[in-house]
Parts: structure tokens; C-alpha cells; sequence
């Protein structure tokens, strides 16, 4: 299934989402994996089950979650997690990944507990690596397999005396967790234009996210997410609504260079164009890892 | 710090986010950003919110936006959403409150129908993601060997069942997309509702679609009482005396309807899911 957007090493996905359905069944493009939401498959039966189904006769899937909420304090749902593990043996996918957020919480006064529907954001604290850590072990141990968890953008942020740096928390989670990680180079960029805007001696935005990723665990890295963002002026809004950044392109050369040609998605959720698009995206993508990781050709 | 401490200010960020006014002083203590840069930020995050509330609801109640109009809709979604917050992370769970939402709301009393609509969006939407059955053809030979004491019809797990007051066939049929509207597409609706009689149904599933058909009152009775667990002589008493048994199972059998039909001792409590 060689094409410009796989073999020879090269491993660049979509997310498939259901417009593009009929298109995808008609043309079962040659890529190296295919995305989907876990949650839009959580179903008993039907016809998104059945398309999953057939795109499974042909390419591996990627499962990426939204719902399990891995750093919330009141801990993991496990109607969630059943569903998760259902489709994890029904689909057989090549990875599985989830968010470093909170979604599941009480509201104030109550002991109900309800969900965000968001990727809401963790403090970056030795409590809170605990609760994350207990979470992905047990997400983990359900489903028989590592997790990746995924960096987040966020617009607010906890304030804390004894906070940990982003990446040597995720690193502090590989390590005790086995987990490995999703690097969402958009979300880094994001976080970095919006820094900068609060705060002009943040740094320069392509520059502190080719930081952040050098301060990561290489191995640990399993899959990169690419994807467009939404500049509203004041804030920089990750909306997967266009194809992907100068600047993002920019951070993701510099990933590959590190870190090789890992598995790459390009991911679109808001305004979903023509399937051609994506592909296109893809495509360039695969461009990138074959010029900035070169000597990966004939492995 | 403590998980403790972590618990309270998730609790409270979730809180401040559901909530309409500006953040509570005790969010601003757990934050970094301040002022404008806190309700900013709160402010991307409820937008995001009411985004996925309006596409969510519209999904599962599409004809319920039909009738309200696309911009009503919204706020409506955006009012459950902070009335009845989502319980889970798969989205398919939310929403569930809606009909009887509606029902409350005193701006939709003009729209008495409405409920009974949502109901029907809703029972569209179990049936097109219920657990795939086919009918398991070998054990209709029990209609001819067992009496219909000890004997039950068993539907497929897709197959939803309503009763409304008001003609909600007519109206889930008139408030379908579709490429072009005829000229009087909402004549019928009228004149079901100006004749004042309701409606019952049957939704099932056509290929992977849901398709929502009308019940004559006898044969709605017959497959509510088999839906309820009855046994089919319980079921063809609360038919009435105007049911044609057979001309029923030809229609259930061409509609993809049944499932299968099983002894009642030996029945056990049993799903394809």
C-alpha cells in the first residue's frame, strides 16, 4: 500500500470522520493509518460500527479518545472505560490515546458527578501527577496495553508554588506508568502564541515549542497530531477547523529531526472539507519525514 | 497540595464553567490569569461548550430543530446544557432530558406536540445505534408447536415503539431534509393537527436507517404488549378482537421486525449486544 503517504517507513493518517465515509469507501485511500474518535463507536451496533468494521479489512486504526478524562481527581467512569475496552477487542487497533485533562468532576455543593465534554487543564503538580498516574494504570490494566496521552492546549492555568514544567511531568509519567505519548505539536504552538501574547518574554513561539519537544523522552513519543488553529486576535484557538500552520510545519520538521518518523495524523473536526484536503495534508506531512528523517529510508 | 485540594478546584473550574456570570473569587484564587485574561479564557472554553451542546442536540433531535428553527434551537441547547449537564464522555448520553425539558419550558406551551416529537427524534436515534440481530428463522416453527401461553415474540433490539396524542408521524415526516420541498409539504401536518387525533409508531430500521411507520391502535396494543415481555396469547388479548395475526407476522417478517420467538420457561434474559 505504498503512496505518498505511506511505506518505505513513512506512517501518516486522517482522522476519518463521518462525512467523509462515502468518499472513503469508494476510494480507500493508501495511508498508513486511519483515526477515529473511540467515543463516536461506543455504540451496541449500527452503521458507524459497520464502516469502522470495513476500514479495519484495510488499514490499521488509530483509536484517540476525547471522554476519559485521565487527570480527573474523581477518577475514571467506568461505563467509559467498558465501552473503551469493548471496542478496543472488537477493533484490534494499532494504538490507543487519551488526553492529559480533567472533565469529569462534582459541581460545587453537589455529589453528582458530571462531564465538561472539554479537555479542561491539569495543574502541573506531584498530586496531580498522582491522580493521572493512578488513572492511565488502570486504564491501562483493563485494556491490556499502554496508553498515549496527549499534551493539551489550554486557556487557563492553576497557580502553583510547587508546579513541575509540562514536559518533565509527562516524562515523569512515562516513567512511572509505562504509558507512552501523543505529542500534539499544534497544541504546543498554540500555548506558545498565547504565552507569548500574555507575557512577551515567553520567547519566540516555534522556538519554545521545538524546546518543549526536546525536553521530552524521545522513545516515549508513539503518535504526533497535526492540525489547523483559529487566530481570533486576542487568543489563538485550537479548533482543528484548517489545514495546518507555517509555524506548526516549522515544529514538526524539527520533531522529525529528533525524533524520527513516527506516526503522524493530520487532524480536522470543525469545517470539514473535501477529503482531497486532508489527503493533501497528508501528503505533505510525508514530505516532511522523508526530508528531515532521510536516513529512515531504507529501514 | 493534596488530591484533596485538586478534587475541590477541578469542582470549582467545572462549576464556574457551567455557570452563566462572570468566574467567583474562588476560581480567581486557583488560577493564574486574571481580569480579562481569566474571563477570556473562561470564555473560550464555554464557547467551545455551547459549539458541541447546539451540534450534539442537533444531531439527535433533528426535527425538533426543524420546528423551532435553528437559532431557537441553540438556545435551548445551551439552557440543558447548564440545566442537565452531559453525565459521560460519549456525548450519545446527553440529551436524554430533553422531551420532558421541552415540556417544562413555558416558551414551548404553544408547541404542546413538541415533546412528543423529541421523543420520537430520540427512539430514531436507539433505533440506528442498537445492537445488529437478524431473525433467528428456526424458532418461528414455535408458533406451531407451542400454545400461545408458553410462547413470546421477541423484537430485534433496534425496533422502538411510541404512542403520542399528537400526529407525530406526520409531523417527523414533514420535517425531513430532503433536496426539494414540495409546494404544500405541511398540508398533511395541518390537517392531522386541525383533525386532532394522534399517532402510533413503529421506527425500525431500513438498511442502517431508522424508518418511522404508523400503527393501526390494535396492532400498536399486540407489539407493546410483546415489547413489554407478555406472552402471546397476553399480547393477543390486549390486541382486541380486531387484529389479523397473520396479515401482522407477513408485514413484521418483510419489515425485519422480529427477532426470534421463544419458549417462555426456558427463556433466559438474553441480548445480541
Amino acid at each position: 500500500m505504498n503512496s505518498p503517504a505511506s511505506g518505505d517507513g513513512i506512517d501518516v493518517g486522517i482522522g476519518l470522520r463521518q462525512p467523509h465515509y462515502r468518499d472513503w469507501a469508494e476510494r480507500r485511500p493508501a495511508l498508513g493509518f486511519v483515526e477515529v474518535h473511540s467515543e463516536n463507536f461506543f455504540a451496541d451496533g449500527g452503521a458507524a460500527l459497520a464502516v469502522l468494521a470495513g476500514v479495519r479489512e484495510t488499514h490499521a486504526v488509530s483509536l484517540h479518545g476525547v471522554g476519559l478524562a485521565l487527570g480527573s481527581a474523581v477518577g475514571i467512569d467506568d461505563w467509559h472505560l467498558e465501552r473503551l475496552a469493548r471496542l478496543v477487542d472488537r477493533v484490534e487497533p494499532a494504538r490507543v490515546s487519551d488526553h492529559a485533562c480533567f472533565a469529569r468532576a462534582p459541581l460545587p455543593g453537589s455529589t453528582t458527578v458530571v462531564h465538561g465534554a472539554d479537555l479542561l487543564p491539569i495543574a502541573f503538580t506531584p498530586a496531580s501527577l498522582d491522580i493521572l498516574c493512578a488513572n492511565v494504570q488502570r486504564v491501562q490494566e483493563r485494556l491490556r496495553r499502554p496508553l498515549l496521552v496527549e499534551n493539551l492546549s489550554a486557556y487557563l492555568s492553576f497557580d502553583d508554588a510547587d508546579a513541575m514544567a509540562e514536559p518533565e511531568f509527562l516524562a515523569a509519567l512515562t516513567r512511572r506508568t509505562g504509558c507512552g505519548l501523543l505529542l500534539d505539536v499544534n497544541n504546543l504552538v498554540v500555548n506558545a502564541i498565547n504565552a507569548q501574547r500574555a507575557d512577551a518574554s515567553a520567547g519566540e513561539p516555534v522556538a519554545a515549542a521545538c524546546a518543549f519537544v526536546d525536553a521530552l523522552p524521545a522513545a516515549a513519543i508513539g503518535e504526533i497530531h497535526l492540525a489547523g488553529y483559529c487566530d481570533t486576535g486576542e487568543l489563538v484557538i485550537d479548533d482543528h477547523g484548517s489545514r495546518v500552520h507555517e509555524p506548526v510545519w516549522a515544529v514538526y520538521r524539527h520533531a522529525v529531526q529528533r525524533l524520527g518518523r513516527v506516526p503522524t495524523l493530520i487532524e480536522w473536526d470543525t469545517d470539514v472539507p473535501a477529503l482531497e484536503v486532508l489527503l493533501d495534508e497528508a501528503q505533505r506531512a510525508a514530505a516532511v519525514q522523508r526530508e528531515a528523517s532521510p536516513r529512515q529510508a531504507a529501514a | 497540595m493534596t488530591a484533596l485540594r485538586e478534587a475541590e478546584r477541578q469542582s470549582r473550574l467545572l462549576g464556574a464553567l457551567l455557570a452563566a456570570g462572570p468566574a467567583a473569587d474562588a476560581l480567581a484564587a486557583d488560577l493564574r490569569e486574571r481580569d480579562h485574561r481569566l474571563q477570556r479564557g473562561l470564555g473560550a472554553y464555554r464557547a467551545n461548550a455551547a459549539g458541541i451542546a447546539e451540534r450534539a442536540l442537533a444531531a439527535a433531535y433533528p426535527t425538533v430543530q426543524a420546528l423551532v428553527g435553528a437559532e431557537d434551537f441553540a438556545v435551548l441547547a445551551r439552557a440543558l446544557w447548564r440545566a442537565a449537564p452531559p453525565p459521560r464522555g460519549d456525548l450519545a448520553q446527553w440529551g436524554h432530558d430533553l422531551p420532558a425539558f421541552i415540556e417544562a419550558e413555558r416558551d414551548f406551551d404553544p408547541w404542546s406536540y413538541l415533546g412528543d416529537c423529541a421523543r420520537l427524534d430520540a427512539a430514531v436515534q436507539r433505533c440506528e445505534s442498537a445492537a445488529d440481530a437478524e431473525l433467528q428463522r428456526e424458532t418461528l416453527a414455535l408458533l406451531a408447536e407451542r400454545a400461545p401461553e408458553s410462547l413470546r415474540l421477541r423484537f430485534v433490539p433496534s425496533l422502538q415503539l411510541l404512542a403520542s396524542d399528537w400526529p407525530i408521524a406526520t409531523l417527523h415526516a414533514a420535517h425531513q431534509e430532503r433536496d426539494e420541498l414540495a409546494d404544500d409539504a405541511f398540508a398533511p401536518v395541518r390537517e392531522a393537527l386541525a383533525a386532532g387525533h394522534g399517532e402510533s409508531v413503529v421506527v425500525a430500521r431500513a438498511g442502517w436507517r431508522a424508518q418511522v411507520t404508523t400503527l393501526d391502535p390494535p396492532s400498536h396494543a399486540w407489539m407493546q404488549a410483546l415489547h413489554d415481555g407478555r406472552s402471546v396469547a397476553g399480547a393477543l388479548a390486549a390486541a382486541g378482537d380486531d387484529f389479523d395475526f397473520n396479515a401482522w407476522l407477513v408485514r413484521a417478517l418483510q419489515q425485519g421486525w422480529l427477532w426470534k420467538a421463544e419458549p417462555i420457561e426456558e427463556s433466559l434474559e438474553e441480548n445480541p449486544s
